[in-house]
């Protein structure tokens, strides 16, 4: 274990620009789906919040494709986009969707009912409703959904060099592929600190929502 | 003078319940009108569609001589002042951007920057609260603070009308004795015409220049406080007015 331990940063030290290169790449790969996840998401939850009967229809196809392992939804997508990036943006863009609008929808449709009774009897448009008072109000628990989504984003990109897309999956893959468990070390470390930093970030920032919201 | 609000025989039903039956009603300009009766007897449901809240089924309701399901519905809400139970204060806003609601939604141009301060300060007054607690956010109000801040940023837009649903139904007895004079004071001073919802019959014959005795859904007597103590027209008005013979009603 010490060994493999070792031996990993024996490899940042003599490959550490290789792999700042692939930290680099992993970090807009995974930035691409989640601003993908995070807009598509977020419009979602808002639609389904505004016509509710459609939310089981939308929330069911949403839980389908999350419950698709990534490893296969990488494969089912190869014949439509190809093979790299584009492929590895797509897939994560699907899993992102999920939380983002489950976590949309449940933040805006369990708003106190008086704050909206107000909202409305004053005389707010739908429009100036959800941008004053229903978004901001549900903006922690939007932001809950946005953690989880970036984390898992991150993690998962890991796989996507099976398709050929870049990222730190590159050295997980190759350390398998040439049996060298430092290299697939190496690259989840780097992975897993990418995801706990940002998670971090984000974690602030609902605090901040959290606390004002309340 | 048109009265300030008309109701023409209006029906109105929640799924097979009818809550409203052919209920008229006219409240002239600058009127104090209470509205007391049972749970469930539609004054909750009178008052939502004044502000379009809620569509009549059957009838019309006039505000101002308009009727209120063709009006621009939030055109028609901002100019008429609006206070629940529960208040429903925004969390997430100052005292003063509260207050300041209904202007910013209709880009007021005399609520910006240090006249909206001005301003909020001023109503602060009015409802009896320092200025100072402009910069509080509402969970660090206590519940009759709350409550008259409801009442500041209901009338932020100098409305005409002031509709109020059992807004003192969740303060304490002293705190309730003092917001019922503020609000005398205010519809005085104001001369505005106030639609106001109770359950509680001292509250409704201590504010009201008219009060309106709701029985199912129907317009059961409107009167003049002292008359309807000195007659109640039915036995569930005689009922309310027996108990609170030693309180003395407005002139």
């Amino acid at each position: 274990m010490i060994e493999l331990i070792s031996s990993v940063f024996a490899l940042y030290g003599e490959r550490w620009d290789w792999f700042l290169g692939l930290l680099r790449e992993h970090f807009l790969l995974s930035g691409q789906a989640i601003l993908l996840s995070g807009a598509i998401g977020l419009l979602l939850g808002v639609w389904i919040s505004q016509h509710p009967r459609l939310a089981p229809a939308v929330m069911g196809v949403c839980n389908v494709l999350y419950t698709i392992p990534a490893i296969s939804l990488l494969g089912i997508l190869i014949p439509f986009t190809g093979i790299g990036n584009r492929t590895a943006v797509t897939a994560l863009t699907i899993y992102g969707i999920m939380p983002m609008v489950r976590n949309t929808y449940v933040g805006l449709t369990t708003l106190d009912r008086d704050i909206l009774e107000a909202a409305r009897g004053m005389g707010g448009t739908e429009l100036q409703t959800l941008l004053r008072i229903k978004l901001p109000l549900a903006a922690g628990v939007i932001l809950a959904g946005v953690r989880n989504m970036v984390v898992m984003t991150v993690s998962v990109a890991g796989i996507a060099s099976f398709v050929g897309a870049g990222g730190l999956g590159v050295s997980i893959y190759r350390g398998i592929t040439i049996y060298n468990p430092a290299m697939t070390a190496a690259g989840s470390i780097l992975i897993a600190a990418l995801a706990v930093l940002l998670d971090l970030l984000l974690a602030r920032l609902e605090q901040y929502f959290k606390k004002r919201g309340s | 003078m048109n009265p300030a609000i008309e109701f023409h025989r209006v029906q109105k039903s929640f799924g097979s319940q009818p809550v409203l039956r052919d209920f008229s009603l006219s409240v002239e300009q600058g009127a104090f009108l209470t509205v007391i009766g049972r749970s469930g007897c539609g004054k909750t449901t009178a008052l939502r569609l004044v502000n379009a809240l809620i569509a009549p089924d059957g009838g019309r309701v006039l505000v101002k001589g308009r009727d209120a399901a063709q009006a621009d519905p939030a055109a028609l809400r901002r100019g008429i002042g609006y206070t629940i139970q529960n208040v429903g204060l925004f969390p997430h806003m100052t005292v003063e951007k509260n207050i300041a609601y209904v202007p910013a939604l209709s880009k007021s141009p005399l609520w910006k920057g240090e006249e909206r301060r001005r301003r909020a300060a001023e109503l602060l007054e009015s409802v009896g609260l320092e200025p100072a607690l402009a910069g509080r956010y509402p969970r660090e109000l206590s519940g009759g603070q709350r409550q008259r801040v409801g009442i500041a940023r209901a009338l932020a837009a100098q409305p005409d009308i002031l509709l109020m649903d059992e807004p003192f139904g969740a303060v304490d007895e002293i705190t309730r004795r003092q917001l019922q004079d503020e609000i005398l004071r205010i519809h005085q001073e104001r001369g505005i015409t106030i639609l106001f919802v109770t359950h509680d019959i001292e509250e409704a014959l201590r504010l009201g220049t008219q009060v309106l005795v709701m029985e199912e859904g129907r317009a059961a007597q409107l009167d003049a406080p002292s008359a309807l103590m000195a007659r109640p027209a039915t036995p569930f008005a005689a009922q309310l007015v027996r108990r609170s013979r030693d309180f003395s009603p407005r002139r």
